[in-house]
């Protein structure tokens, strides 16, 4: 009996593997496509799809909190918004250069999840949702009224200061340095998430979001897995925030609304729980889909709600995760 | 007697009495999530649909109070359908059951948008008289407005706790799997449960409309109120619920008066961080 049981699971585990492999072609593919797009693309759609690779970081970071550990959080645009005014702040009142200033975003990211992650993580599901969910209401609710912290609604402008290579020196104001610029923090990014994702704590985080009481009896610490996904993911949100601003040279308290807390729960879902580059496809097409289609239906948001109320209902794994399966089986 | 003292009275009793609109919208919200499970982010919106009906009553029909009766009906016949068709096969699923409402708060929201428009509008007050009250000429409504709230709990607690009904809404909350095994047709509670914590808050927002503005995001701030109520009370609890909207929205009220509305609703929010450190789930729940 013990080989035959040995031999399954050598299978799942090859299973497990192929589908990461085939994750990565998948992602490498996308990227590439990326960096020809660059040179193809009118102008227009250029800047839309930089804006594109910035929701993908935010996407995939949520995936981390959401995908891998299925702890589905509401508060995300804290941390979006967060990093995108950590961005501004450091740039107008610590003159910062670009580099270091997206560093200081991510930092305020940090911190902020720390914080929200230390209340909320231990809770249960339904207590989490809904204290992320409060989280979120009360900072866009100071976002909003400290108008003469963040600007409230008329929002802060920037000035971007140029980056020196060595001898040369760049601006993010020409759209093409703006385009490579995000791609390459969006491929660090999935890099790192992808490494995490694959390590013996990314298994963890899966197996908390699989068997949580079971990872407990097993003996490892649950609440410092999940507090570790929360802080990873709101680390990325804030990146994500922080190239937000830079790429618009402007932040607003807008930056906390709700729409940044409930566009990455949509773009994991379309794209695939727990799939990391999945959630690129859901950003792509909302993306698309909010482009054309509020440009032709001004309650386009009615669509929105039976899209969400559509893909819950056909399936949780998303497109990627749909077509992996087909692959697998 | 010193103007102070008037000022913070007059305070507090507005802010008790927002508290009862609070306690029906908060209980409506606690009833749902404790025999179904779902966390109802589409509860405000039924706030602000209640308000918005009832400002369509006033304009068609020229009395107030049929919108007492007419919101009501027109919400159970919605609300039914929604959750044994839409939300079903998510009950129990926080997650699933928050992204979902997420989707059906959009849609209400977009088409109140639709067809009210984006524009706060305000209702005449239905009975325009104020008593004198230590010097200070208080509307009458509002103090109605109380009146028709402590009714309504009433109302609720006797039919929870007196009738057989109540009693199958009740052992469908404390466990539901039993109670089917009992032989209870939790099909029909789950449904009704829904619809009655849909017509708390829609009648919540029918009290509220001649008080506050009609505007179609007006459910939001409530949203907030409600989940923050619920929390402090301990999800599931009613009378909890109760107390702490009480509480809360007397002392938001006071609150207002020295700071600014949104730092009051920071210091309540405060307040509910440091009651959860405390006690993670919450006041009255054991």
């Amino acid at each position: 009996m013990k080989p035959l049981a040995k031999k399954g699971m050598d299978m799942e585990f090859e299973k497990v593997g192929e589908k990461r492999t085939t994750l990565n072609y998948f992602a490498i593919t996308f990227l590439l496509l990326w960096v020809v797009m660059g040179i193809l693309l009118p102008k227009g759609a250029r800047s839309l799809v930089t804006h594109m690779m910035i929701f993908s970081i935010l996407a995939m970071g949520y995936d981390v909190c959401f995908g891998l550990t299925n702890q589905c959080s509401l508060g995300h645009s804290v941390f979006f918004g967060g990093g995108a005014y950590g961005a501004i702040f450091s740039i107008l009142h610590l003159k910062f250069g670009i580099l270091p200033s997206i560093f200081f975003s991510v930092g305020a990211g940090l911190l902020l999840s720390l914080i929200v992650g230390l209340i909320c993580v231990r809770l249960s599901e339904a207590y989490f949702v809904i204290i992320t969910a409060i989280f979120f209401a009360v900072f866009h609710l100071l976002a909003m009224d400290m108008t003469w912290l963040t600007g409230g609604d008329d929002g802060l402008s920037i000035k971007l200061p140029s980056i020196s290579l060595g001898p040369e020196t760049i601006s993010l104001y020409n759209p093409w340095v703006n385009y490579y610029f995000v791609l390459i923090f969006l491929a660090v990014s999935y890099l790192i998430l992808n490494r995490i994702a694959r390590s013996p704590m990314g298994r963890v985080f899966v197996s908390i979001r699989e068997n949580e009481k079971r990872v407990q009896f097993l003996g490892y610490n649950v609440y410092r897995y999940k507090l570790i996904a929360f802080i990873v993911s709101g680390m990325f949100a804030a990146l994500s925030g922080g190239l937000y601003a830079l790429t618009l040279r402007y932040g607003s308290a807008d930056f906390f609304s709700f729409h940044w807390s409930i566009m990455p729960v949509v773009w994991c879902l379309i794209g695939g729980l727990g799939t990391l580059a999945g959630s690129w496809i859901g950003v792509v097409i909302m993306s698309l889909f909010q482009y054309y289609v509020s440009a032709w239906w001004t309650y386009y948001l009615i669509l929105f709600g039976i899209i969400i109320l559509l893909i819950l209902r056909i399936s949780r794994k998303g497109i990627l995760g749909y077509v992996i399966s087909r692959r697998l089986t | 007697m010193p103007e102070i003292v008037t000022t913070i009275l007059f305070l507090l009793v507005n802010g008790l009495i927002w508290g009862l609109i609070v306690a029906l919208i908060a209980i409506g919200h606690c009833l749902i999530f404790g025999v179904m499970g779902i966390v109802n982010m589409a509860h405000g919106d039924i706030y602000m649909v209640g308000a918005v009906l009832s400002f369509y009553v006033v304009g068609m029909l020229g009395n107030f109070w049929l919108s007492l009766i007419l919101v009501p009906a027109i919400v159970i016949l919605v609300s039914a359908p929604v959750e044994r068709f839409i939300l079903r096969p998510y009950e129990g699923h926080h997650s699933s059951t928050m992204i979902a409402t997420v989707g059906i708060s959009f849609i209400i929201q977009q088409i109140a948008l639709g067809t009210y428009g984006g524009i706060p509008k305000k209702i005449i007050s239905p009975w325009p008289i104020s008593f004198n009250f230590l010097g200070v000429d208080y509307p009458g409504y509002r103090l109605l407005v109380a009146c028709i709230s402590v009714l309504i709990l009433v109302g609720l607690w006797l039919f929870l706790y007196k009738t057989s009904y109540g009693i199958l809404v009740r052992a469908s909350m404390q466990d539901r799997e039993m109670a089917s095994a009992m032989g209870i047709d939790v099909n029909k509670v789950l449904i009704t449960t829904f619809a009655m914590g849909s017509v708390l808050a829609a009648v919540g927002g029918v009290l509220a409309a001649p008080i506050n503005q009609v505007f179609y995001l007006m459910g939001d701030n409530v949203i907030l109120l409600s989940f923050i109520v619920v929390i402090i009370g301990g999800l599931g609890s009613l009378k909890g619920t109760l107390i702490a909207a009480l509480s809360l929205c007397s002392l938001e009220g006071v609150l207002a008066s020295v700071l600014s509305p949104t730092k009051a609703r920071a210091a309540i929010f405060v307040i509910m961080i440091m009651i959860l450190i405390r006690r993670p789930q919450g006041l009255f729940r054991d």
